[in-house]
């Protein structure tokens, strides 16, 4: 009881706010109601306003635009998403009837990403690619887009390391190598192509969360 | 409207504000609350989503909540916003300032964890001469901890330690898992106990300040709540030297208000409450703020060492071979340096959070990628065992906040700045509580697979302590014993502000048991007619 109490009690203000508003024409009106100017002719009429809270929602199928559009990458020079994209390749194949990171988009959302992400990040992209491609010209005389499979792994697996969460490698190129491992990863585990696979494989709500929306945002935010 | 005087004026909703508001409106004393931020609507608010279709497939829009680590794009939402409500810290001093604003605070969050301080905290000074004493000890709260524990359902084992006090708990007597019994086992040889986590366990999955305290306050007909109102400042009679009540603003329209009271108890927070003490009170010799005659508002801030510890594997859970029940569940490792041994190094000491785990392994313990990678983690999974630390953090008396005067928040009030770090002693043990947990891990055959000597930042912990400090003595501290001001005797703090030290036990029973404490003392103050 005393709990039903006190939901009545916090939710009292938008209650009464809407009762308020589909009271207009027909309730008793209120010492508050009474004192507002009467309505203007545009405001709706109790007819409208009944059909309004008699209106049962038809679900809307609601879809996002990964499934058939692709991302437009422009942060990244041409060079660099190259790199990009090898790396991307490299890092998560397709496996066991799940997107690799490229068939997943992730290497045009990490465009995206690190394009909308702070300074600091994104030096630490944009150095991280050139030097991966430098690296790759220097040791096997081709960009690093076109090394193979061995020249690859030459060329990543130093860098990489076993870190913990909060706690990113140090030095600069590992770091990159490691947060960009990191990046591909949830990116491609987070897109839609992976959990249709999911879906596919017989798992369960693959990748559902409980999200929170902006709760009763401030007004002054948006002026 | 003529302003009507309120009994007592709290000033948050949290744990330690829904506290006072149970207590005092149980006794016939009338409340008012004023909270900063909105009611959630638990059905409106939280809908299940999948994650590819979050603007950012789950990354978090990029550079929102930048000292939030505990935010993730399905959780944004809840955390008080950096642009909204700024603080600044000393260059390479990075502070994590953790904030929930909505109607009952960070309680609609916590971890839940639930633990008594014991006596080498309230007396801490005692056992090795740094800093000061509580001005109460174990024996003074232990009716009030009680209390709470029942009202949380904290559940639990005892132990019969004196340095992990045993309370009134639902008891635990869950069978340990195998894992966890190899664990126990070395803790043994090694002379560390591993004990039974402590867990509030709430009622319908919830122990917030809503549905354990508040509704009981709002049965009484007691209470007046108000949400979306930002208290800018405390008011002072000219004449008695009294809090009178406070200045707040509409949270959505600006509207500035002001509301008088007899009494006005600051439950806003910890590092909230001493914002508003330090943006109410003129200069005076001593220093910034009201209730400081002592100059020490705002110093001694502490928190706790989150971030160092490991991550094993169980190798006899590898392949998808563990037997039922060798995984699973969780154990405490209370704190076991300089009980009845010295550390060489540090004084104080750490607890342990130990978690072994039936799920897949995080890829970050491998350094592998692709194809090998992905073996690795279908070989590993289920067989995770992981230790982490909560480790003291000393109080010193440059460990503090203070007002930015050159930065408001979005309602023109100025913001604290936060200037602390963590010292050598926190370095020191930080190194011990890994390499102990290696040691502890290795004697009960696990494989260790990662490691991490390295602090969080300051803050991280979402333990904020300190700045407000309770103690006989007006002359060093803010608060007497029973979290009321030295200097203005209407005026109580009743958050984490007022605590000498923090040792590693997660703060939120002392909290709330210190708030209980305190509001019936102000009860019999009031009845007794001295406030
Ligand atoms: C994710 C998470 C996990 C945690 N896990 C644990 C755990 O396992 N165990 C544990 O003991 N603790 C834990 N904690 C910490 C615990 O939540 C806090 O110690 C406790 O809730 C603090 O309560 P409080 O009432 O002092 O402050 P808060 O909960 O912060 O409440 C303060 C209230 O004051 C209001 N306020 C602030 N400023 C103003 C103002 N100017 N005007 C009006 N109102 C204002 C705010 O809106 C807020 O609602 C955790 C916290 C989080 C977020």
């Amino acid at each position: 009881m005393r709990r039903r109490d006190f939901v009545k009690a916090i939710v009292a203000v938008p209650v009464a706010a809407r009762t308020m508003f589909g009271q207009q024409a027909a309730a008793p009106q209120s010492a508050a109601t009474a004192a507002l100017p009467p309505a203007a002719e545009t405001a709706p009429t109790a007819t409208h306003d009944k059909g309004f809270f008699d209106y049962k929602a038809h679900p809307i199928a609601a879809s996002v635009p990964d499934g058939f559009a692709t991302t437009q990458a422009n942060f990244f020079n041409k060079q660099q998403m190259a790199t990009l994209r090898k790396l991307c390749d490299v890092l998560l194949t397709p496996l066991n009837g799940y997107p690799g990171a490229t068939q997943a988009g992730a290497p045009e959302f990490i465009d995206f990403l690190i394009g909308a992400s702070p300074a600091d990040r994104q030096h630490m992209y944009r150095a991280g690619l050139d030097r991966l491609n430098a690296n790759a010209e220097k040791q096997f005389h081709v960009p690093f887009a076109q090394v193979d499979a061995v020249q690859a792994d030459k060329l990543i697996r130093p860098w990489l390391r076993i870190w913990m969460p909060d706690h990113p490698p140090k030095e600069r190129f590992a770091s990159f190598i490691n947060l960009a491992h990191q990046d591909i990863r949830t990116a491609t585990m987070n897109s839609q192509a992976w959990s249709i696979a999911a879906t596919a494989t017989g798992e369960r709500a693959p990748g559902i969360g409980l999200y929170w929306s902006p709760i009763d945002p401030d007004i002054q935010m948006y002026v | 409207m003529a302003e009507e005087k309120v009994d007592v004026l709290i000033i948050g909703s949290g744990h330690s504000g829904g506290m006072a508001a149970k207590v005092l409106t149980e006794k016939g004393i009338s409340c008012l609350m004023l909270n900063a931020g909105p009611v959630v609507d638990f059905k409106k608010d939280r809908e299940l989503k999948p994650v590819y279709e979050l603007p950012y497939r789950g990354f978090n829009m990029p550079g929102r909540l930048p000292h939030v680590f505990q935010a993730n794009e399905f959780n944004a939402n809840i955390w008080v916003d950096e642009k909204e409500v700024p603080y600044t810290y000393t260059p390479q001093q990075s502070y994590n300032w953790v904030r929930v604003r909505l109607f009952g605070g960070r309680s609609l969050f916590w971890a839940r964890q639930s633990f008594r301080l014991s006596d080498y905290e309230f007396k801490a000074k005692d056992h090795d001469g740094f800093g000061e004493n509580w001005p109460i000890n174990l024996a003074d709260l232990a009716p009030y901890y009680s209390r709470v524990e029942a009202i949380f359902r904290v559940r639990g084992q005892a132990d019969g330690l004196p340095q992990y006090p045993d309370g009134n708990f639902v008891v635990d007597d869950s069978p340990w898992s195998g894992s966890m019994q190899r664990f126990i086992a070395a803790g043994k040889k090694m002379n560390v106990p591993v004990c039974k986590a402590r867990n509030a366990m709430g009622v319908d999955g919830l122990a917030s300040s809503i549905n354990l305290l508040l509704p009981d306050a709002f049965a009484t007909g007691k209470l007046t709540a108000v949400p979306n109102v930002v208290v800018r400042q405390l008011t002072v009679d000219k004449n008695t030297g009294l809090a009178d009540g406070a200045l707040f603003v509409d949270r959505h329209s600006r509207r500035e208000m002001s509301v008088k009271a007899r009494v006005v108890i600051l439950a806003a927070g910890c590092l909230e409450s001493t914002r508003l003490l330090l943006n109410s009170g003129l200069e005076n010799s001593k220093g910034v703020g009201l209730a400081n005659s002592s100059g020490v508002l705002g110093h001694y801030l502490i928190d706790q060492v989150y971030g160092p510890g490991i991550v094993c594997s169980v190798p006899e859970a590898r392949d998808g071979k563990a037997t039922p029940g060798l995984m699973g569940g969780s154990a405490l490792v209370p704190r076991f340096r300089n009980i009845t041994t010295k550390s060489k190094n540090f004084i104080r000491g750490y607890a342990l959070n130990v978690y072994s785990s039936t799920r897949p392994m995080d890829p970050r313990n491998f350094a592998d990628y692709g194809e090998s990678l992905q073996k690795k983690m279908d070989s590993y999974e289920g067989s995770g065992f992981s230790i982490s630390m909560m480790g003291e953090v000393l109080a010193h008396y440059d460990h503090h906040v203070r007002i930015d005067k050159n930065v408001v928040d979005a309602w023109d009030i100025p913001v604290l700045h936060v200037d602390t770090k963590y010292t050598d002693n926190e370095f020191k043990m930080a190194s011990d509580a890994v390499d102990a947990s290696i040691a502890m891990a290795e004697e009960a055959g696990f494989e260790v697979l990662s490691k991490n000597y390295d602090p969080n930042p300051p803050g991280y912990s979402i333990h904020e302590q300190g700045t407000c400090r309770m103690g006989d003595n007006p002359k060093t501290s803010v608060l007497n014993k029973w979290n009321q001001s030295h200097d203005i005797k209407n005026l109580y703090v009743v958050d984490a502000s007022s605590f000498v030290s923090g040792g590693w036990q997660n703060p939120t029973m002392t909290i709330l048991a210190l708030s209980m404490r305190a509001s019936e003392h102000l009860a019999e103050q009031m009845q007794l007619r001295n406030i």
